[in-house]
């Protein structure tokens, strides 16, 4: 009996506020439910017709993969990076460990707000050391005009947050190397370069696959940083800020249920395709 | 056993690896040294700028934040951001009485997560790590399993529910919610840590009389609290972060969080970006010293597991 009982409030807990809300997600999928027009009906695919109907629905999907892209490579290879750096022992290599990880603990709604006036017009610090250093003749609209230029300055906002929590996994891994693969690779005259690719990379494979379904789950969700730098604006919209705006603001629940079904798929699919793809512990330590 | 014997041999291998070939290799020349602290300075450059920023602007004058080009240090540097922020001086436009409100209810809606969750977790992952009954493999994996969830599958859902019981805008809907979501991975790190623990220590107070619970209250907590307080810290980090769930389910100032502040402020487009910068610095403040002075539990705690 005794596992049972501590179990139960876990149970209780994830049973009535993660799985039954999931089950719940993907019945009401498939009825129509406004607060402002009831009565709620089944309605089949209907849902999903108007969603796939709908340009802006389509754009954000759109913009979602390339936030993903963008997401998984910069934070996996800056994550090997701030890593690699970091990976021998050195003086204060833990204060600049420490400060390293300060982005991450941050609240992102927060880390956005002060990324909104780095890349701000006329007060932005970023349009005046581009201008200072002669790479632009004059102050530009960074946000909001070129679509994929949104993009891509809003996902740098979460590469900059998600980063450490990469470099912090790959840098366990690396550690976890030993010490006598390096040493045999250099009495065969293996080089530097060498070693890592054919030492660290094998054997942080797992790592690496680690960080990319994390990166994956969080830019495939990406809505702070939208929010806050983006707005609810189609240009760089994501879908869970369509799924927030079709929900809270145009009050159509069934819609809203609709985009969230699809983007548990969808996050529950390229995970476990991304897992099958990458994890692969090294053959032989 | 295995779990302690493996440790021991990768601590070993990382004190031999500082000495290691590479370790000389760096340590014999000068240029592979400037190299790395290059590298370094552009790592912290990266990772510090932005916070940088934040500070200097609040702490400029609105006519020295808005120059033309930027001032990368205060010209002048002034507290009257703060002052204002904190309503010295009568000046703050309302804003300390929000900012002072919605601080509170973050530490009262990130604390009250953490306590449940990681009493909730220890129980649980003790249940996991050390004792047989059916199901386990089956409970273990779902629960697990939800981490793979998108954060937000469960929102529609649960404003429902909550509007249903009538608790939006109340600390216990965001608290419940807190902990349904921050559960799967405060048991994943607990169930490690205690995995690391050597059974023969509770084997001892078997042998005294004591009941499982007796040994987890009596033994393996004590032992696990490095683990535990990894839990604690990531899950009140999480709760303080959180946005789009407190969004929905918080309507004033009674229950809304500093984030929900800083982000209305944010979209007000009236309050100076010298006082906002202020406020996000004191938002961020709380988790940056939590992150800063405690930042081994994290470290330990981010990483364990994930490179099994």
């Amino acid at each position: 009996m005794l596992p049972y009982i501590l179990l139960s409030p876990l149970v209780v807990f994830i049973g009535a506020l993660s799985f039954v809300p999931t089950v719940d997600t993907a019945v009401e999928a498939f009825f129509r439910i406004s607060t402002l027009d009831p009565p709620t009906r089944f309605t089949g695919l209907g849902n999903f017709r108007a969603l796939f109907a709908s340009s802006a629905i389509i754009t954000s999907w759109v913009n979602t993969a390339a936030y993903v892209v963008i997401g998984v490579v910069l934070s996996v290879v800056l994550g090997t990076v701030i890593a690699l750096a970091l990976k021998q022992r050195f003086r204060f290599r833990g204060v600049i460990l420490a400060l390293v990880i300060l982005p991450w603990a941050l609240p992102s709604v927060v880390e956005a707000v002060v990324w909104s006036w780095i890349y701000d017009p006329t007060f932005g610090v970023m349009n005046s050391a581009l201008h200072s250093a002669h790479l632009i003749g004059g102050y530009h609209v960074w946000l909001g005009l070129d679509r994929w230029l949104t993009i891509g300055l809003i996902e740098i906002v979460q590469v900059w947050q998600i980063t450490p929590l990469s470099a912090l996994v790959i840098l366990a891994a690396l550690q976890s190397i030993p010490v006598e693969l390096y040493e045999a690779a250099r009495v065969d005259g293996a080089g530097v370069v060498q070693a890592f690719w054919r030492i660290s990379l094998p054997m942080i494979r797992p790592a690496l696959a680690v960080c990319t379904v994390e990166a994956l789950v969080l830019s495939l969700n990406i809505f702070d940083q939208v929010y806050i730098l983006n707005g609810i604006a189609p240009l760089g919209s994501s879908v869970m800020l369509q799924t927030y705006v079709t929900t809270f603001e145009d009050l159509n629940f069934g819609g809203g249920y609709a985009l969230s079904l699809l983007m548990t798929v969808a996050t529950a699919v390229l995970s476990m395709a991304a897992l099958a793809l990458l994890y692969r512990r090294p053959e032989a330590a | 056993m295995t779990v302690a014997v493996r440790g021991e041999r990768t601590s070993r291998a990382v004190t031999r690896m500082a000495a290691g070939p590479f370790g000389q290799a760096f340590a014999g020349r000068p240029g592979r040294v400037l190299g790395r602290v290059v590298m370094l300075a552009i790592i912290l450059l990266w990772s510090l700028f932005p916070i940088y920023w934040a500070l200097n602007v609040s702490f400029s004058t609105l006519s020295g934040a808005d120059s033309t080009p930027a001032h990368y240090f205060p010209s002048p540097l002034v507290s009257a951001s703060y002052r204002a922020v904190f309503g010295v001086g009568g000046a703050g436009n309302g804003i300390s009485g929000q900012l002072g409100r919605s601080l509170l209810n973050s530490v009262i809606e990130s604390g009250g997560a953490m306590i449940l969750t990681v009493v909730i977790a220890i129980f649980a992952a003790y249940a996991f790590a050390r004792l047989q009954f059916r199901f386990k493999r089956t409970i273990f994996a779902s629960v697990l399993a939800t981490l793979l969830l998108p954060a937000y599958a469960t929102l529609i859902p649960l404003y429902r529910l909550m509007a249903s019981l009538s608790l939006v805008n109340t600390y216990i809907a965001v608290i419940l919610v807190y902990v349904s979501g921050f559960l799967p991975l405060a048991i994943w790190i607990l169930y490690n840590y205690f995995n690391t623990i050597p059974r023969e220590l509770e084997e001892a107070a078997f042998v005294d009389g004591a009941t499982p619970v007796g040994a987890l209250l009596r033994v393996v907590i004590p032992v696990a609290m490095p683990g535990i307080a990894a839990a604690a810290i990531i899950a009140f980090l999480m709760g303080w972060a959180q946005f789009l769930f407190p969004l929905i389910l918080t309507t004033d100032l009674s229950t809304q969080p500093v984030t929900v502040i800083v982000a209305a402020l944010d979209q007000q487009r009236v309050v100076p970006f010298t006082l906002l910068m202020a406020c996000g610095a004191i938002a961020a403040a709380v988790p940056g010293v939590l992150a800063l002075v405690l930042n081994r539990y994290i470290i330990q705690g981010v990483t364990a597991g994930s490179i099994k």
